[in-house]
């Protein structure tokens, strides 16, 4: 067990190492600093602030290889950095990155972890009665609406929900943001609705496919012989059993709960990582950008570990490779 | 050589391609069969998606002439290539601004139309024929789902192959490359490569197919893995077969189910994708997304401009909704079992 | 008794409101004197000596108070004296330098702050000097301050000089960098051009006459910062930094800073317009007279001129980063004050005038064209557009010039929003003249083919290849919108047989195109930075230009006439003589054509009916001190006009079981 978790770990981090890599290429030899520098002193200003700009922030090192200094080099500063979570200060306003991880967590929190708990609990029902009706016309029509509901764009989602219930039926704000817990609620009610709606097709379609297949095992066969209810075969065996690999997938999402959504968080003005991300790509902030990579990477990274250890631990069956 | 004579020869090739491909089938008695069965589950579905993969082709067709009349069109429209469908519109068929479906007079003033009662679905703020444009989609689209498929299957096919093949080493460095690029949130790694080769169809297709050759390649890979344990397998390596021949023989080909399915899903993932980064200010000119982007704000215009957003957001509905139909029962007939183990 | 029935009635419609639906704000702010504003993106720094955008002189602007400032009312615009006791006067010294002496007023305080307590114990706050104001012109030196506007302030004499000094030292000696920062400054100093006369009295010395440079006492470059926190908000080991932590003397105090989405500004009590309304100071009383048309419009309303300012207890502002939800929320009485979103256009404004349904609503409409210019511009170093192509290029640019049709694209794009431009001075800017006619801005698209055949390129065809001419627009910007608008301009010069390729890359990119010169035609604008010519015409001089020097010249225009003629027109006063010198810039630029001047854009504000004293300015000035709010009557508004419409909620509940209930029933009984 130990040398298999040993061995995951080294994986991890090796992936980790792959993703540092692939920042630096594209954020330091793709992009220039002499970009990142003109978006972040502004139009006006003269090529000396330009440069003075460049050098405050560390990016007249060499890059590969410094002959004075082996140590003091871009590639070497940008793996230190990362690896030591300190991650300096943002390229757009000087704002230390640390404060605006923590300013950003609460807001992707507040909204995606009830997105995600709701999902659940409205998805799983759904699909489970979905599989309950098999082969009849209810589990074809719930299929044809789950596909329906996934063949929409986000975007689409997002543009009618702010128009309709936002705009002419005056149900919710139509955007905003505001921690107080008196006023949330209402702010956070239309991007749950939406995103509850836009998630479903997909969750449904997944989790009705695990629980038709579990039903087709030889064990439910056996229950229905000894003349189990069919309702009852579905709580008691199907749920349990298909609950397994869809909490599996289930547990892979959490890591990017932190994470938020890029897509609703910026059309509802939610200030959270995902609108930070956002942010940082219009103000070409590819020191915040680069962080919110290799956080959503580490956090995937970890995430896996995690998942693969807690499922060989419960289920002696899965051989440790 | 000019840009559309190379993108008729693309043409060409597809058609030939899809033609020797149509070919293949008919002589394979369980691919045909297969076919056949798909045809009765949806045959709606494949109708729609036939119908746009035509009307693609008939906008990536192009030549020049001459325009009709003396007075038709400019010196540079006169220079410039044209495909089918804009030969299905007359040359001029422009309004100034605005015009409401099948409209009579412009829509905000009220000015006459040049093309008073013909704009079938309105025409958008620069008065182009909002019908033209959402034809013109399509080859956008088909260009997205079809270019980037056709980056991402070999690739997956050859990475996820070899390491599932060979193993060991081979196979930690792909697993290596694979986790690494699965680990990067995916919209931001889209971005990312987007950011840096530039704007443009093909750096799109290129960076959507980076972002989406791992799911399949690490399909492939097990199934490959489970492949060469198989009896026939171990006896032509006993028979001193040799192994790129065995890959092609009979890895491969054991594969091809796997490829059809994962095309048609990823197809409709990645045509959803580039709506997402048109809004982002970084998709194709021209398609779908686009215009739904360029309409989004439309909606609050008074009276409302709805044409638009409605004539680009149902042709990406449909196109999405009809192959992810097939999809679905593309996977039901050819291979109920291994995609679910996978997902 | 009427008040007290208006206020309970506002209350209960307000707690009513606040259980079901769409109000954001708290209940108990609901009849507090707050404006409240949206702002899209976050301001950078609120650093008074960098910030340089919009949107962090929205915030700025309140926080910290600056010498000199614009009357309210006046246009054209016109200086008054704000933190100083008067405008100074420019006096000769015998060098032939030119000198400004500027007098503070006593009894200013820096807003209260842990900072100063760092330093001497027991005060959290202290008194405004000459010291702090000179302090701050030596931060604008300071290389590590990173200041866009040296290259202005640096006329004062030993400025950047001081900054060298002060560079070479800390480089040279890590001792010195480690010392407070006003003690750096102090052994760096002094700087010959900025004397510290007495507590209050400071002298600026500049090396030659330059008129313009008491604008910059009017904005916050100069505005006085206490050393105190800068040497404690240095942004290390995880103290804040002061670009996030302003200490001002401004009539707000920044209270919240969420900058991601909400900054709260409080009204400052220690504020000198708050302890000293006796002294009807200029810039802390609401003025008196106005320009033409203002009192007509209720600008000097008796209640409110002579009243020592400000009037609101908070301004609000909340992150919006899409217009549309903006400018619903606005309709829904959430914001006080809006632009008129290109999309709402036709619903808000007929014929020139708010539209009835706006008149209803009780909102009024502010127009005001800018101080600022779009314009599309020649790369003057291009082989074919440019000046090596001589009269043939000159042709092309004037036959291009001909073909863009301003009126049409602002009808199109902004709504008709904007006055085509002629020159590239707009209105308000002295030199500007309402009744000239640029010859190469008529379109005329007969004309422009006449001079393209003249130019050899008939038709537009380029003989060398019988093809049209082929010519890049680089534009840095890929959004759907923007293609459209760039789509627009190729298209006009269409019409006239130029084949003009859009290469969109993002804005990088095209900086990037720009820098190594590698650009024929692009499109750009200028906001003035204070209102005289000289900050317009700069922008065509040679030593400006963009490829050589990085300058904002972005056309590489270079012409030694109007280089003479600028050098000689920008230290002058606003007289007949500067005005000739004015019109043969203008006659070089009209028949040269390195820009085609597109238009100068309008504004048009909207306000509620409860915002009351409301003008728009143009420039970046803080103008919200001299507003006010009815927070009654804007509650009231509020609750009328977001009543919830419910019906279809019930209506898709009633669907949902008509649907499912006989599908279950039915189900049942086939299972039976």
């Amino acid at each position: 067990m130990l040398a298999y978790l040993v061995r995951r770990l080294a994986g991890g981090a090796v992936t980790i190492v792959g993703v540092l890599l692939f920042l630096f290429v594209l954020f330091f030899l793709v992009a220039t600093p002499e970009d990142v520098a003109r978006k972040a002193v502004g139009e006006k200003a003269p090529p000396e602030v330009l440069e003075q700009w460049i050098a405050a922030h560390g990016y007249d090192k060499p890059r590969f290889w410094n002959p004075d200094d082996p140590a003091d080099t871009m590639l070497a500063e940008h793996f230190r950095r990362m690896l030591t979570f300190d991650f300096g200060s943002s390229d757009a306003d000087d704002v230390p990155i640390s404060k605006r991880l923590r300013e950003g967590a609460g807001p992707s929190l507040a909204l995606s972890v009830p997105l995600f708990v709701l999902g659940l609990l409205i998805g799983i029902p759904l699909a489970l009665l979905v599989a309950f009706f098999r082969e009849t016309y209810i589990d074809r029509v719930g299929l044809v609406i789950s596909v329906l509901l996934m063949s929409v764009s986000a975007l689409l989602y997002i543009i009618g929900g702010q128009y309709v219930l936002g705009k002419l039926l005056r149900w919710f704000p139509i955007s905003g943001f505001d921690p107080s817990p008196e006023v949330l609620p209402r702010f956070l009610a239309l991007p749950l609705l939406v995103g509850l709606v836009a998630g479903l097709g997909g969750g449904i379609r997944f989790d009705r496919t695990v629980f038709v297949e579990e039903t087709s095992k030889d064990y439910v066969r056996t229950a229905r012989a000894k003349g189990a209810g069919e309702a009852r075969i579905m709580l008691r065996h199907v749920l349990r059993n298909g609950l397994i690999p869809i909490l599996t997938n289930v547990v892979l999402q959490i890591p990017f709960l932190f994470t938020g959504s890029i897509l609703l968080e910026s059309f509802f003005g939610i200030p959270g990582l995902g609108s930070i991300t956002v942010d940082a790509i219009q103000a070409n902030d590819f020191a915040t950008l680069r962080t919110m990579v290799f956080i959503g990477s580490l956090l995937f990274v970890l995430g896996q570990i995690l998942t693969d250890v807690s499922y060989t631990l419960a289920d002696p069956r899965v051989r440790l490779e | 050589m000019e840009a559309h004579v190379v993108s008729n020869l693309i043409v060409a090739a597809l058609v030939f391609g899809a033609a020797g491909l149509a070919v293949a089938i008919r002589r394979n008695r369980l691919w045909s069969e297969a076919l056949r069965e798909l045809a009765r589950r949806r045959p709606i579905a494949l109708a729609v998606v036939a119908l746009f993969v035509v009307v693609a082709l008939l906008e990536s067709v192009r030549w020049r002439s001459e325009p009709e009349g003396p007075e038709a069109g400019d010196t540079v429209s006169r220079f410039e290539a044209r495909s089918v469908v804009d030969r299905m519109f007359p040359h001029d068929f422009r309004e100034k601004s605005y015009s409401a479906p099948l409209a009579e007079v412009e829509f905000y003033g009220g000015a006459p139309l040049a093309h008073p009662r013909s704009h079938l679905l309105g025409t958008d703020i620069l008065g182009r024929d909002v019908l033209h444009q959402t034809l013109k989609g399509a080859r956008v689209a088909l260009l997205v789902g079809g270019l980037t498929s056709l980056i991402v299957i070999p690739l997956a096919l050859f990475f996820g192959v070899t390491a599932g093949y060979f193993g060991r080493r081979i196979d930690d460095a792909f697993f290596l490359v694979s986790s690494t690029l699965m680990a990067i949130p995916g919209l931001l790694l889209l971005i990312a490569i987007i950011m840096a080769l530039g704007r443009g169809p093909v750096q799109v297709c290129v960076a959507l197919g980076i972002t989406s050759w791992v799911g399949f390649a690490r399909v492939a890979r097990g199934e490959s893995l489970k492949i060469r344990e198989l009896d026939y397998v171990q006896a032509a390596r006993a028979l001193g077969v040799s192994e790129p021949r065995i890959i092609v023989r009979h890895v491969i080909p054991n594969l091809m189910h796997l490829v059809i399915i994962t095309f048609v899903l990823l197809f409709s993932g990645l045509v959803l994708s580039e709506a997402t980064l048109s809004w982002l200010g970084i998709g194709i000119d021209g398609s779908w997304g686009q215009m739904i982007d360029q309409a989004r704000d439309e909606l609050s215009r008074d009276p409302i401009v709805w044409w638009n957003l409605v004539a680009a957001s149902s042709a990406l509905f449909s196109l999405v909704l009809a192959v992810n139909l097939v999809g679905d029962a593309a996977r039901d007939v050819l291979d109920p079992r291994t995609m679910k183990e996978h997902r | 008794m009427r008040g007290a029935l208006r206020r309970s009635a506002a209350v209960l419609f307000a707690a009513i409101l606040a259980g079901c639906g769409n109000d954001p704000y708290p209940l108990e702010d609901s009849l507090e004197k707050i404006l409240y504003q949206p702002f899209d993106d976050p301001p950078k720094t609120l650093d008074p000596q960098v910030a340089y955008s919009v949107v962090d002189h929205q915030v700025i602007g309140y926080v910290y108070d600056t010498l000199l400032g614009y009357h309210y009312l006046k246009r054209p615009f016109t200086l008054i004296p704000g933190m100083a006791e008067t405008v100074p006067e420019a006096i000769g010294l015998s060098d032939g330098r030119v000198a400004y002496r500027f007098r503070l007023r006593p009894d200013l305080w820096f807003h209260e702050d842990p900072a100063f307590e760092k330093f001497s114990p027991g005060t959290r706050t202290r008194t405004v000097e000459a010291s702090d104001v000179a302090f701050s012109l030596l931060r604008v030196a300071d290389p590590a301050v990173v200041s866009p506007v040296i290259e202005a302030l640096g006329k004062i004499s030993g400025l950047v000089d001081f900054g060298k000094r002060l560079d070479e030292r800390r480089r040279a000696d890590p001792e010195f960098a480690a010392l407070r920062i006003d003690e750096q400054y102090r052994r760096a100093g002094p700087v010959d051009g900025v004397r510290v006369l007495g507590p209050l009295e400071l002298e600026i010395v500049l090396d030659d006459a330059y008129p313009q440079i008491l604008y910059w006492f009017a904005m916050p470059f100069t505005s006085p910062v206490p050393w105190e926190a800068i040497a404690a908000y240095d942004g290390v080991d995880g103290r804040e930094s002061f670009a996030e932590h302003p200490v001002g003397s401004g009539p707000f105090v920044l209270s919240r800073y969420d900058k991601r989405s909400r900054i709260v500004l409080e009204r400052n009590d220690r504020w000198y317009g708050v302890l000293h309304p006796e002294w009807k100071a200029p810039a802390a009383t609401y003025p008196s007279e106005g320009a033409p048309g203002d009192a007509e419009a209720g600008l000097l309303d008796p209640d409110y001129v002579g009243r020592p300012l400000p009037f609101l207890s908070r301004i609000e502002f909340r992150r919006e980063k899409e217009p549309i939800p903006t400018f619903t929320k606005f309709l829904q009485g959430y914001y006080d004050a809006s632009g008129v979103v290109k999309e709402s256009f036709d619903r808000v404004i007929q014929k020139g005038e708010l539209s009835p349904e706006m008149r209803g609503l009780g909102i009024t409409l502010a127009k005001s064209v800018e101080p600022a210019i779009s314009y599309l511009g020649f790369n003057m170093d291009d082989a074919i557009v440019g000046a090596s192509g001589g009269e043939r290029s000159e042709k092309l640019r004037q036959a291009m010039s001909l073909a863009i049709d301003s009126k049409e694209f602002l009808r199109l794009f902004a709504n008709g929003r904007g006055l085509p431009a002629q020159t590239p001075i707009p209105p308000g800017i002295f030199g500007y003249d309402a009744g000239y006619q640029n010859p190469f801005r008529q379109p005329d698209l007969d004309l422009a083919k006449k001079l393209l055949a003249e130019a050899g390129w008939a038709d537009g065809i380029d003989p060398t290849t019988g093809r049209p001419l082929r010519l890049t627009f680089d534009v840095g910007d890929t959004g759907a919108a923007a293609m459209l608008q760039f789509g627009f301009y190729t298209s006009r010069w269409r019409r006239i047989g130029l084949d003009v390729e859009i290469a969109a890359t993002s804005y990088n990119q095209f900086q990037d195109k720009v820098r190594r010169g590698a650009y024929q035609i692009f499109t750009w604008g200028w906001v003035a930075d204070y209102p005289d010519p000289e900050n317009f015409l700069f922008l065509l001089w040679t030593p400006m230009s963009r490829t050589k020097s990085g300058g904002p010249n972005t056309a590489n225009f270079s012409n030694p006439r109007y280089d003479a003629l600028f050098e000689q027109m920008k230290a002058m006063t606003d007289t007949p003589e500067r005005l000739a010198i004015i019109h043969e810039m203008r006659s070089i630029l009209e028949q040269e054509r390195p820009w085609i001047e597109n238009f100068y854009p309008e504004r048009y504000a909207l306000y509620h009916g409860w915002v009351r004293n409301e003008k728009p300015a143009g420039l970046s000035i803080p103008t919200a001190k001299y507003l006010d709010i009815d927070a009654e009557l804007r509650a009231l508004r509020r609750a009328e006009w977001n009543v919830p419409i419910t019906w279809p909620a019930w209506a898709l509940a009633a669907i949902l079981v008509v649907v499912i209930v006989p599908g279950v029933v039915t189900f049942l009984r086939e299972r039976q």
